[in-house]
């Protein structure tokens, strides 16, 4: 048997060094690995380059902490009935981040390059769009003679791909319920994979649903298990989104301290 | 005598109104309307439609409807989940019929901004971004829009970024219903309350209006569809819609 790769949320966190570039799985509220970002801004990290094609929780409360240098996402907002996601808007507006701007397939065309080994990656669509020029993304005429131009992407290859999972091992296989949004190609497109799971299950039960594994084991780097890490999020079909959470998150008048002292993930290191 | 339409309705219901029988009709994130339209269209009308959204739902039948377009409630009744991955390929390859896409800016070409108001590098206003538009927009076969403001300041003469190209084939406000017609939206019909001067006089882009007429009123289907959807209202607070 290999190694366990069990470890504490903590010592996972403390795997990504500053500057560090890192895609988030999950989509806006769902299933983000909420409480691995919270212990990023425990841990003080500083200058991180976020990648997700949809992120929102996750983004703005970095940037709020002032953890981020650099950002590559698709659509960005807190989603539900939250609308913009504030200290995100505010980091851009204010330049205090760098924005490359992609539409969702773009970033994941991206990733696919990368997940491929080519130096690049034809995407449908773009054509029209400004955001080709803004990003300088080339377009080459299809080499086989149909006369038509494709753009093309270079590979996004993040140092780290961090997901929220509802089952893990301790090989560090990984399991998720429900859409499984763009986790999948970020593990693929990662120099390394990091799990936080809500549940710890037996190999066995991995070894009699084997095609039911998302991440194999073999590519996954930690893992550190964390009932309702995705709060205020939610890991379907365990729990919802805590909309009220989220509405305190947003109020202007409430701190960042006093939304990260309600997180799960304290309650769980108190008693671990 | 029929019911009267709120701005929300009519934004709800006439959206629903583009779904077309045996069609693969999709709808995205922060897409609360286009989620409720195709909810909507399930109940209210007698054909069928393959409805996938993007939490990787394929003919769902979800028992709550959630707040978020993108909960994973609606792959709930759901026989396979269908990831984003597989919706966008499906779309880039021809075969998305109708897409529902948010917007922040429309033109008269049906083009759209959702990544910054004034200049892209110094914006007044950071908006969302990119998302399905720039890749969804060109290649599905149709692609729909909705906008809860109907003003200059939404529809417009010109793009301050042009996100996405390719062309609205709809676009559904509080007031009026465009439809694109030789490669530029016209207006097709008017909330029966407004007038065609006052869809003019509220557009920043100029539109042929031959044909158009008041939308009919909502049906009592529609409207008991949109009622089981939404029996407490909460999602017609939430999207706090006026006419004016």
């Amino acid at each position: 048997m290999p190694a366990a790769k069990i470890m504490s949320l903590a010592d996972l966190a403390a795997l990504i060094p500053d500057g560090a570039s890192l895609a988030i799985g999950g989509s806006f509220l769902h299933r983000g690995p909420f409480a691995f970002v919270r212990e990023l801004i425990r841990q003080g990290r500083r200058n991180l380059e976020i990648i997700k094609q949809s992120p929102g929780y996750d983004i703005d409360i970095l940037c709020r902490a002032g953890c981020v240098a650099k950002a590559r996402a698709g659509i960005v907002a807190m989603e539900g009935n939250f609308g913009l996601a504030p200290w995100y808007r505010r980091a851009v507006e204010k330049k205090q981040i760098v924005l490359e701007e992609h539409a969702c397939m773009t970033l994941t065309a991206g990733l696919r390059a990368a997940a491929f080994g080519v130096p690049f990656q034809p995407v449908g669509g773009v054509h029209g769009s400004d955001l080709a020029a803004l990003n300088k993304w080339a377009s080459i005429k299809d080499p086989y003679g149909s006369g038509e131009d494709v753009w093309v992407i270079p590979p996004i290859r993040p140092d780290f791909a961090v997901i929220h999972a509802n089952e893990v091992n301790e090989l560090g296989d990984a399991r998720i319920y429900g859409t499984f949004n763009w986790d999948r190609i970020m593990t693929r497109a990662a120099r390394k994979v990091l799990v936080v799971g809500e549940k710890l299950e037996s190999v066995a039960a991995f070894q009699e649903r084997p095609e039911l594994t998302l991440v194999p084991g073999f590519m996954v780097h930690g893992v550190a298990v964390v009932p309702h890490g995705a709060w205020p999020g939610s890991c379907w079909p365990l729990y919802e989104v805590d909309y009220p959470a989220v509405e305190a998150y947003m109020d202007t008048r409430g701190s960042l301290e006093a939304h990260m002292a309600q997180a799960p993930e304290i309650a769980e290191s108190a008693h671990a | 005598m029929p019911e009267a339409w709120s701005g929300f309705s009519y934004i709800v219901v006439n959206l629903a109104r583009f779904i077309r029988p045996g069609e693969v009709t999709f709808s995205g994130v922060n897409s609360t309307p286009p989620m409720l339209a195709c909810l909507l269209a399930k109940r209210a009308y007698d054909f069928d439609f393959v409805y996938i959204n993007v939490a990787g739902g394929v003919q769902p039948t979800p028992t709550t409807i959630p707040i978020s377009s993108s909960d994973p409630a609606l792959s709930q009744g759901s026989t396979s989940i269908f990831a984003n991955e597989d919706f966008y390929d499906l779309c880039t390859r021809g075969g998305m019929d109708l897409c529902f896409l948010g917007a922040a800016q429309i033109d008269g070409l049906g083009r759209t901004n959702v990544s910054a108001i004034g200049d892209w590098h110094n914006p007044k206003v950071r908006l969302p971004g990119g998302g399905g538009a720039a890749v969804m927009l060109p290649t599905a076969r149709r692609a729909v829009t909705w906008r809860t403001e109907h003003s200059r300041r939404t529809l417009v003469e010109k793009l301050d970024f042009i996100t996405a190209a390719g062309g609205m084939h709809g676009v559904v406000t509080p007031i009026a219903v465009f439809v694109k017609r030789d490669g530029r939206l016209a207006l097709q019909s008017w909330h029966p309350e407004s007038s065609l001067e006052e869809v003019r006089s509220r557009t920043g882009f100029d539109f042929d209006a031959s044909g158009a007429h008041a939308t009919p009123q909502p049906t009592v289907r529609e409207v008991a569809a949109l009622r089981s959807l939404d029996p407490e209202g909460r999602f017609e607070r939430d999207a706090g819609v006026s006419l004016r």
